[in-house]
């Protein structure tokens, strides 16, 4: 089943504030009634669907404070919001009360859901508040949470039945084949876990993964064409031939002035190893998936031009062939080749120019709220919020680059991976107060300092294309370079940018993704009936 | 686990030795030996935990001057040694936060050292981070009744107490014993280092400072030369080594003792600034370190104002974090829970009739007592130097931990490439290992066990003590995110099983792993993060 990752973002009436996290902090103490056996039982059962939630409230020196629930769960957002709905709305109603009456068409449901004994449904108005990540990242796609937390015991059990108790009988798991093991426990194993006679459902539709893919496609093509449009406009004028030749000596001045800009800034730093603007080795497929892509676009806007070319110059389908040939044909070359470049110079100007934050204000006690509320399970959350540089290219580049990041990380990490780190369960970055600030959002394996570890070592231009273009981010070269890979700097700016989380909710607290991916490969080795002995020995490496 | 170079053994013995990293001028006349050395020559040694016993200088109170003439009074019986060349004798000296406030430092200089060191070892989260105590419960690697020592630094209680912030009230640590700096004398033999102890005492006395705690650090070396830790196993194998840039520059600061150039180990190599602050770091920045305001005293002293903002002296450069744990080790428990557990496991499997309590023992460390690194095919061979090999990787070789445990402690104390997850990834994963080393220089200290089955009860353990120049990257790190973390490399709620709280330990086997259960065989007794002064910081501090 496919997962949604969503967040609700309310403007809380200042003076009001107060009076909201005070009803977070109680409806959090309600979720850990002190000495039950269980604590969030009403969440786990209430909102099955729910993997991970968490409310916070962002304070600015420059907005008004910003209230932000974040929920992750499984299937559309219409049937979790009714299960919200059913459990808390009690709880959430008063929250919404101490928010802001929106001044676009949502006011009207807001008075609606606010004025006094209100029953109006919660729901509708949640849903037209949302907001929609710009990128999103899963680490275990497709699970739902059902089915990880039946993983789970499942796991538990294997453990309890391999452990043989008895301190000097014989295991009846030692000396056999993995094959055998395989069948032995699937035999103990499936009186109390019936489910395991079905096979798995799937956890990514091929439909899905046809529809990630078309929209990357789509993206590529859109791209090529906004580079390539300038070039396109100037094409029909000109003859074909000195085109290229202006191209050319184009392409030349601007080699020189790049070249002669890609140094560090001075007072920027050097990475010990230094990385050139190599292209990282790219694999003959995908390679050759470029081509294709390029290759499509030049066909389907050839094709599409011919039809603007018959109704806009009343040209015979044979001329038009020719003059959508050439302008869609030299209007890429000229997008390549020149509009790239310029875009890459001119953002090097800027970069060149930015005011990274050296030494962000820290604040102490607010450190100390953090770090009380942090480690005390396997996982954390962290948010944040950041302002977001201006200017037309940085708008232009960041909300481009949001958007080809995302749909590239839905088609490439589908096995959880962001590089080599698979520690996220669910992160997304989103555009919050009409694209001047940029909030994110993480639930994470291990902590805050090995998280960030993580991005600075493994991810860093990944993170540095996503964040790159806030306000104070340590300086960055070519948009992905540099950046997050200087480490100090990077956590001290995140640190400055983070709030309180004041209440998070994770269904299923024990379990790391790696634990989570190979509970999941245990249970799909048990739902086979009989598996060879090479089989068995991968599968029961896990055990 | 925790011992700096241990293999003692004399020239004649050797095949040739290693050749091993060194500062260059002016370095090397700045740093205190015990960053390029571990004085491996200097079998006797003393661990002397000082307290300045005044009251002025509290937290809080306004500055007295003249407080730092204590360290003017040891310098004259203890000089501490720097690193350019072999001494007859040694002495190293650190300072605990409290100490550099007891000594009169002043507020703004206190306020510009990272914050693990400023808020001490015992502050509430970092403890729950290191797995020593949660919420009000010490946990199992704690001895019973909590540390006895420690900096008892004053906990900076800002918290709300009312309104929807309100807080717990804060949960501050104090230990019976207070320690402001530790003093570490090196000689040939029990006897020197005892009368140069009571020299350094007598000294101090006028100064009211007391020795509250001692500990005596002795190398022991056994037949064959090599220094073991008590369980038996040699330690101190594994080092970060910095490398030189050999440009020349200002990052240019690492010849091998041979005077040839120092290239990176590909294994190994970190920055010097992983290890001395004000050098270059693994971040691409000069490590930074605390400084001092620019008034009269910082200009007549040695201390430098480069890399140091206009308006400060660097205070930090050369100088380094110290971590000292003081580590209790139950020789009888770990041997006898090792042998039950061996006849246990042979018990379930008839067939298993290789499992010992030293092969268990192997797995817990990872190594052999010898120091051979566990395999696939058995032990690494020793390299080229007759010494454990050390320059390996575990991926290509035993990537599902069937030779040496995917939780053992040698492991998971530096991975290595070992977290990756294929070939493609390996260097980017030992990269960011190496990002997370430590440089040990521990001892252990008390009497060895006569025989290891029985516990005679006597206080032995390791003097656990590293340095690094950022504490929360480098030795809390390791602390939590390897050794103590119950899903280290999928894993499931097992710790290290050598330095961690009792439970399960895997140990990889084709087709079907063992899960053996562990005790708590180590307990820390007393810490805290100290600093390690360059020499001419310290003698800044002695002029306050």
């Amino acid at each position: 089943m496919r997962q949604t990752i969503l967040s609700v973002v309310l403007d809380v009436e200042p003076q009001s504030a107060r009076r909201l996290s005070g009803l977070i902090e109680e409806f959090k103490k309600d979720q850990e009634p002190p000495g039950a056996a269980e604590s969030y039982s009403a969440l786990k059962q209430g909102v099955p669907a729910l993997h991970f939630m968490s409310m916070s409230v962002f304070e600015s020196p420059s907005y008004d404070p910003i209230f932000v629930i974040e929920a992750n769960f499984d299937g559309p957002p219409g049937p979790f919001w009714a299960q919200m709905e059913a459990a808390f709305g009690v709880q959430l109603r008063p929250m919404l009360r101490c928010c802001k009456r929106p001044a676009d068409g949502d006011g009207l449901t807001y008075d609606a859901v606010t004025k006094p004994f209100s029953r109006y449904p919660l729901a509708p108005y949640l849903e037209k508040r949302t907001l929609r990540p710009s990128v999103f990242h899963q680490g275990n796609r497709g699970l739902d949470r059902d089915r990880i937390l039946a993983e789970g015991e499942l796991f538990l059990a294997t453990r309890a039945a391999l452990a043989q108790p008895s301190p000097t009988d014989p295991n009846p798991y030692r000396g056999i084949t993995a094959a055998e093991i395989h069948r032995k426990l699937r035999a103990e194993l499936l009186g109390r876990f019936p489910w395991l006679a079905q096979p798995a459902p799937a956890r990514v539709s091929w439909l899905e993964r046809l529809t990630d893919w078309g929209q990357l496609v789509v993206f590529a093509f859109f791209a090529l064409f906004c580079l390539s449009l300038p070039g396109m406009a100037l094409a029909p004028m000109t003859p074909a031939g000195r085109y290229i030749v202006g191209l050319v000596i184009a392409v030349v001045v601007l080699a020189i002035l790049l070249a002669r800009r890609r140094a560090v800034v001075p007072g920027g730093v050097v990475p010990a190893r230094p990385r050139r603007l190599t292209l990282p080795n790219l694999s003959t497929t995908t390679i050759v998936a470029g081509v294709l892509v390029v290759v499509a676009y030049l066909v389907i806007a050839s094709v599409i031009g011919i039809g603007v070319a018959v109704l806009m110059t009343g040209l015979d389908v044979d001329d038009s062939l020719r003059l959508s040939i050439k302008v869609v044909g030299l209007g890429f070359l000229s997008g390549v080749f020149f509009m790239a470049p310029v875009v890459v110079l001119w953002l090097r100007w800027l970069e060149r120019r930015d005011s990274s934050q050296d030494a962000p204000p820290v604040d102490e006690r607010l450190l100390g709220e953090m770090a009380r509320r942090e480690d005390w399970i396997p996982q954390n959350h962290m948010g944040s919020v950041v302002l977001v540089k201006p200017g037309i290219l940085r708008t232009g580049l960041f909300r481009v680059g949001h958007r080809g990041l995302g749909l590239l990380l839905r088609v490439l990490a589908t096995d959880g991976y962001l590089g080599s780190m698979r520690t996220v369960h669910f992160a997304h970055w989103a555009f919050v107060n009409n694209g001047s600030r940029l909030m994110f959002f993480s639930n994470f394996d291990h902590s805050w300092e090995s998280y960030l570890d993580d991005f600075i070592e493994k991810a860093h231009m990944g993170l540095t294309l996503a964040w790159g273009s806030d306000v104070g981010f340590p300086p960055t070269r070519f948009l992905v370079l540099d950046g997050a890979s200087q480490g100090r700097k990077f956590k001290a700016w995140a640190r400055h940018s983070m709030a309180v989380s004041r209440f998070w909710y994770s269904a299923y607290r024990d379990f790391t993704v790696d634990q989570i991916e190979r509970n999941a490969r245990i249970a799909c080795g048990l739902r086979k009936e009989t598996m060879s002995e090479q089989e068995a020995a991968v599968w029961a490496r896990d055990l | 686990m925790g011992a700096g170079s241990v293999i003692g053994r004399t020239p004649d013995q050797l095949p040739a030795q290693r050749p091993s990293w060194k500062l260059k001028r002016p370095h090397d006349a700045q740093t205190q030996g015990i960053v390029v050395s571990g004085f491996s020559d200097l079998p006797a040694a003393k661990a002397l935990f000082l307290m300045c016993d005044w009251p002025e200088n509290g937290p809080g109170a306004a500055i007295v001057a003249g407080k730092g003439a204590w360290l003017k009074a040891l310098a004259a019986v203890a000089p501490i040694t720097d690193s350019d060349g072999k001494d007859e004798r040694a002495a190293s000296i650190a300072l605990t936060w409290t100490g550099l406030q007891k000594s009169g430092l002043s507020a703004e200089a206190l306020a510009s050292f990272s914050q693990p060191f400023r808020e001490g070892m015992y502050q509430e989260d970092r403890l729950r981070r290191l797995g020593d105590r949660i919420k009000d419960e010490w946990q199992r690697p704690v001895i019973e009744g909590g540390p006895r020592w420690s900096g008892n630094t004053p906990v900076k209680d800002d918290r709300t107490l009312s309104g929807p912030d309100k807080g717990e009230p804060p949960r501050q640590v104090i230990t019976p014993t207070t320690v402001h700096a530790m003093l570490l004398l090196y000689e040939k033999d029990a006897k020197a280092v005892q009368d140069w102890a009571d020299a350094v005492e007598t000294a101090l006395v006028a100064h009211n400072v007391k020795i509250v705690h001692q500990l005596a650090l002795d190398l022991q070396l056994d037949s064959k030369g090599i220094a073991r830790e008590h369980f038996g196993f040699a330690d101190g194998l594994s080092q970060p080594i910095p490398f030189g840039t050999d440009d020349g520059g200002k990052d240019d600061s690492i010849v091998l003792s041979n005077g040839q150039s120092a290239p990176r180990d590909p294994w190994h190599g970190v920055p010097l600034g992983e290890i001395l602050l004000g050098h270059l770091n693994a971040h691409a920045e000069d490590a930074p370190g605390p400084l001092v305001p620019d008034d009269l005293l910082a200009r007549t002293s040695d201390l430098t104002q480069q890399g140091a903002p206009e308006g400060t002296f660097n205070f930090g450069l050369n100088g380094s974090y110290m971590v000292v744990r003081e580590l209790r080790q139950y020789v009888g428990r770990f041997w006898k829970s090792l042998a039950d557990n061996a006849a246990r496991i042979r018990a379930h499997d008839p067939a298993a009739t290789h499992v010992t309590a030293d092969w268990l023992a192997e797995r817990v460390v990872g190594r052999n007592v010898d120091g051979h690194l566990l395999c696939p095919s058995g032990f690494l061979p020793p390299d080229e130097y007759d010494f454990p090999q050390n320059a390996f990787g575990f991926l290509e070789a035993d990537p599902h931990g069937h030779g040496c445990p995917v939780g053992s402690h040698v492991r998971r104390a530096n991975p290595r490439d070992s977290l990756a997850k294929d070939v493609a990834s390996a260097q980017t994963l030992l990269d960011a290992a190496n990002n997370h080393r430590i440089l040990r220089r521990g001892r252990k200290y008390g009497p060895p066990a006569a025989d290891r089955q029985i516990d005679d009860g006597a206080e032995r353990g390791l003097l656990f003590i590293c340095l690094n120049a950022d504490i929360a990257r480098q030795f809390e790190f390791v602390q939590q995110t390897w050794i103590l973390n119950k899903n280290f490399a999928t894993l499931y709620d097992e710790t290290d099983p050598l330095v961690g709280p009792k439970g399960g330990f895997t140990i990889g086997e084709q087709p079907l792993r063992r899960i053996v259960n562990v005790e708590t065989f180590i307990q820390s007794a007393g810490g805290e993060y100290f600093f390690l002064p360059s020499l001419p910081a310290l003698k800044y501090l002695a002029s306050l």
